[in-house]
């Protein structure tokens, strides 16, 4: 994201994956040009692990050349709990269903903003993904 | 419907069950109390499949099948509920979705067919009635960001719309205030019928003025160790848990 004009905004949001021995990372530049007067930025990284042997790394570039700029970065690393597993189980939803569940929650904010026919497609990529992927 | 036969069960290593005798027919509602620490929790999650718990010995059968057997989520389409104490958090997943998901996967098991968006909807809107909820709350990430009596009614919620053969509850008026109490209370009332049944577990008499069992049990360091009729809850009220401990006691010295 480079931001040439003054008092531009942005917003990124990143939300990865990692299911059985995937390394998932986020690399993301954010520069504002010296001329650019009250940039904003926002960046979130969130990611999810699904097993214990994948990892997750995030690596945000910030280059800001302006001391007008306000430039925020967030991360959050999150993995399915037992406990969510369970409460969809004691509900009749089987295990495999219960993370596409929770995956599908999980990325909501991002598929939400595709449109309809990317969005149907991205859910059912997801599924498949992830089918047999948590023993 | 129910019938528990001198169940042991462990978690981590410590016995906490020791020996448990419980029957529940169909139409009853039996409410099982005890000092903290007891192993009512325990009970309800052994009887839902929870993982971390081990059952050493001793047989459940419900509508004459091994649950032991059992899936957590065959259970639960056989016609099992629990109400958690502690509901648990799923961001971004609506609780409307959550539910339509559970409703066609027990329906599918059920060899029923699956319904759809439209006819879900209204069944949704039927049930929602009973508990007071508002279609807002159920287009909220499922209990997150819900204040307690929000989470309660909406563990009833649940129930109404899996309806159970078996609902245990589990401490369901804990951080309730009277109000939600009431309503979480009246929503039980309304969803017993002759043929399903509820275990309650609670610490307090009160919810018991609302929901009124059958038989009271009192579960003691892994124990049944009392049952009576309603009337035992007050009793417990009022003396405490003391008694129950001393008599305890003496039967062993």
């Amino acid at each position: 994201m480079i931001h040439l004009g003054s008092n531009t905004k942005s917003r990124i949001v990143s939300k990865g994956i990692s299911a059985g021995k995937s390394q998932n990372s986020y690399r993301g530049l954010v520069k504002v040009n010296g001329r650019a007067r009250g940039v904003r930025n926002f960046s979130q990284c969130d990611s999810l692990l699904l097993g214990d042997q994948c990892g997750a790394h995030t690596f945000p570039y910030i280059e800001v050349d302006n001391h007008t700029a306000q430039v925020e970065h967030e991360a959050t690393t999150s993995k399915i709990g037992e406990d969510q597993i369970f409460y969809c189980n004691q509900r009749g939803i089987d295990t495999e269903s219960a993370i596409a569940l929770i995956v599908n929650g999980y990325a909501r904010e991002v598929l939400n903003k595709l449109p309809m026919e990317f969005a149907v497609e991205a859910q059912k990529l997801l599924a498949l993904t992830l089918e047999g992927s948590v023993g | 419907m129910l019938t528990i036969n001198n169940l042991h069960a462990s978690v981590a290593g410590n016995q906490i069950l020791k020996g448990i005798n419980l029957q529940v027919n169909a139409g009853e509602v039996h409410a099982i109390m005890g000092p903290n620490g007891s192993g009512k929790s325990t009970l309800a999650s052994v009887l839902a499949g929870r993982d971390e718990y081990e059952v050493e010995a001793g047989e459940v059968s419900f509508l004459n099948q091994n649950l032991l057997n059992l899936s957590p989520e065959d259970r639960a389409r056989e016609g099992l509920f629990l109400a958690f104490q502690y509901p648990v958090e799923i961001p971004g997943v609506s609780t409307t979705n959550f539910l339509k998901t559970a409703v066609n996967q027990v329906r599918s098991y059920r060899s029923q067919p699956v319904l759809d968006a439209v006819s879900f909807l209204q069944v949704m809107k039927e049930k929602m009635k009973l508990v007071d909820i508002d279609q807002s709350l159920l287009k909220r990430s499922l209990n997150e960001a819900f204040s307690g009596g929000e989470k309660k009614r909406n563990e009833i919620f649940q129930m109404a719309m899996l309806e159970p053969k078996l609902a245990i509850l589990d401490e369901t008026d804990s951080g309730l205030d009277i109000d939600a109490l009431r309503i979480v209370a009246k929503g039980v009332n309304a969803l017993k019928t002759p043929s399903n049944a509820t275990l309650v577990i609670t610490h307090y008499q009160r919810l018991l003025d609302y929901i009124i069992p059958d038989f009271v049990h009192v579960l003691y360091k892994g124990k049944l160790v009392k049952s009576g009729p309603k009337e035992l809850a007050y009793e417990l009220e009022e003396k405490g848990y003391d008694w129950i401990k001393e008599d305890q006691k003496n039967l062993t010295a």
